[in-house]
């Protein structure tokens, strides 16, 4: 299945009759070759048609994402995005020149929703690499639906931004409390420059008396070094237990088991304790930052 | 109480405003379009402007807990550049439609020429032919004759007059606009429209109905809190408590949720944050000490 072919089949059981017909004559005007103009239209237009609230997809619907285009995940999308995406993959010319016109066209008009929609949609596009200066200007964004949108849930960053962007924008994670996990592909790029930028960070809010972002540590790795060894112990001594948590996450990364070892002993939240003990028995890749995301974690009492 | 300011410019205010408007009760706020205090060369300049406050301008208010809403519309000022202003009704559609427009405005009149009247009479027909409601500016200069005529040519084009908000009323043309049977809107800003006490009286004379309290609030020296301020002042004179609640909630509401652009459900249920569009958890009103005095958190 396509990506439309999955955004189709999720919309179906969603829309009711007269939603339904909306799209389709939508989708018809457009592959009947409707201008820039009437495609913006649309693309606005769909939220005064398409359903309100969060997609929700099924797991047999996310995993159909995941198979059409590895690193998609529809999970956060909402129902009017997914409407708004199956309508840009529904033009007719999107591997042709126009394509990036009739897309720069929509961009420069849209709202904060049809925004987020259009950069959800930049991955599945042909030829995506088209998109490399757009999507980071998503990911120049400081609105945090924006930059999500083109930073998280999706192979765009880390299969097309250059060294520079994309370093910026895991970094940026942290400033706009996106959540760095999310980031898909993240363990597969890290490099010790982007260690480097996270120690700076580490020092530069030591400095200022200010808390470390759990999720920060993510951007270790293997590149720690002394410096940030020095950084992930004195965490771990001073640390809340998610940062603590992070940290220990961290160690694991780094192949430092036997400091894993010790801050286990000495380690008394049991919430920490088990991801402490999860991360010892290899559960360490960024995704296991999610137990510790107050948005996404059962185990949000945790500070 | 809860507070509607229907006529506010918060591209214009700063954070401590939008902090002392959550404080006081505010919790939704519409920004029509206007000029900026100066004329716009280009009508790229249009484009940005429709984008700020449908974009970044809802971003900033939803740090705050108010929901922002808006009017698109080619305001009569600037209408008198006819050049431009035929290229800024082109692009007009194209941010009519979006999600949180709920009114065709502020349009009207200024000088009260030929060119602001094109303008006026194609924004009209525009909203009629798409059902929308309309916010019209009345002007300072000769403001009883415009408003007469603001109303005369909105039915003429056929706008319903229960979709017809007039701004800026004052002693004198209020009867006129509640005779049409449109909304009387008034302008709570220091030293030129409508001052609070002034208010406390019409509401008095004329009762609650088809009459809103908004501020204007913009770049000149203006109050973000003309609103609850009035409320407050109106309660303190014996105007009756639903009577206040229907001049700065209740009537703006009914007036502007004729667009089908505010969920009202939500705005009910404090505070009002957008979850779908994640900007929830925003660190900004979290923990927010009293700042008086206080040193600049770290």
């Amino acid at each position: 299945m396509s990506s439309l072919d999955v955004c189709l089949a999720a919309l179906a059981p969603r829309l009711s009759a007269p939603q339904r017909a909306w799209f389709d004559v939508a989708r018809a005007e457009l592959a009947a070759g409707a201008d820039d103009d009437r495609f913006c239209q649309l693309l606005s237009q769909a939220s005064r048609y398409m359903p309100r609230g969060p997609l929700a997809p099924s797991a047999s619907e996310q995993a159909a994402a995941r198979k059409a285009l590895e690193g998609w995940s529809s999970e956060r999308w909402s129902t009017l995005e997914c409407a708004r995406v199956a309508l840009v993959l529904s033009l007719p010319d999107l591997g042709a020149e126009r394509g990036v016109r009739v897309l720069e066209e929509a961009f420069k008009y849209a709202d904060i929703g049809e925004m987020c929609a259009l950069y959800k949609s930049l991955a599945h596009l042909p030829a995506p690499e088209r998109f490399v200066w757009r999507a980071g200007e998503g990911a120049r964004s400081s609105m945090r639906a924006i930059f999500e949108a083109a930073c998280c849930d999706t192979p765009f960053p880390v299969k097309r931004f250059d060294d520079v962007a994309w370093r910026q924008a895991i970094i940026k994670c942290l400033f706009i409390e996106a959540p760095m996990w999310r980031v898909w592909g993240l363990d597969t790029r890290l490099d010790a420059e982007l260690a480097r930028m996270a120690l700076d960070l580490v020092e530069e809010r030591r400095s200022a008396g200010r808390a470390i972002h759990p999720e920060l540590w993510i951007c270790l790795g293997r590149h720690a070094g002394a410096r940030g060894l020095e950084q992930l112990e004195r965490e771990l001594r001073e640390g809340s237990p998610r940062g603590r948590a992070g940290a220990g996450l961290a160690l694991a990364r780094a192949r430092e088991l036997d400091r894993l070892q010790s801050a286990l002993a000495i380690e008394s939240d049991p919430f920490v304790r088990q991801i402490l003990t999860e991360a010892l028995a290899g559960r360490a890749a960024s995704t296991a930052w999610a137990a510790l995301d107050p948005a996404s974690s059962t185990l949000a009492q945790v500070r | 109480m809860r507070f509607f300011d229907p006529h506010i410019h918060m591209i214009s205010r700063t954070t401590d405003d939008y902090e002392a408007m959550a404080r006081a009760g505010i919790r939704a706020v519409i920004e029509p379009a206007f000029w900026i205090g100066q004329p716009r060369t280009t009508v790229g300049a249009f484009v940005d402007y429709f984008s700020q406050i449908l974009g970044w301008e809802r971003f900033r208010a939803s740090q705050f807990g108010i929901a922002h809403y808006c009017c698109i519309g080619l305001n009569s000022k600037e209408a008198n550049n006819e050049g431009l202003a035929r290229e800024v009704l082109e692009i007009l559609p194209r941010f009519a439609f979006k999600e949180g427009v709920v009114a065709i405005g502020e349009i009207g009149y200024d000088e009260i020429s030929a060119a602001e009247e094109r303008a006026y009479v194609w924004q009209l027909e525009f909203a009629r032919k798409h059902d929308m409601v309309v916010m019209v500016h009345s002007p300072h200069r000769d403001k009883k004759r415009g408003i007469q005529r603001s109303i005369a040519v909105a039915r003429e084009v056929g706008q319903p007059m229960e979709k017809l908000v007039i701004d800026h009323n004052n002693e004198e043309t209020v009867r006129d606009v509640l005779d049409a049977g449109a909304w009387a809107a008034f302008t709570i800003y220091p030293h030129t429209k409508m001052g609070s006490e002034r208010m406390c009286e019409i509401v008095k004379r004329y009762g609650p109905r088809q009459i809103i309290v908004d501020s204007s609030a913009d770049w000149g020296v203006s109050d973000p809190l003309g609103v609850p301020k009035t409320a407050k002042l109106m309660l303190e004179r014996g105007v009756p408590a639903e009577h206040v609640e229907q001049t700065t909630w209740g009537n703006a509401l009914a007036a502007y949720s004729q667009s089908g652009q505010i969920d009202v459900e939500a705005l009910l249920t404090t505070p009002v944050i957008d979850q779908r569009a994640l900007f929830s958890d925003n660190s900004v009103l979290r923990g927010q000490a009293p700042r008086v005095d206080a040193p600049v958190p770290n």
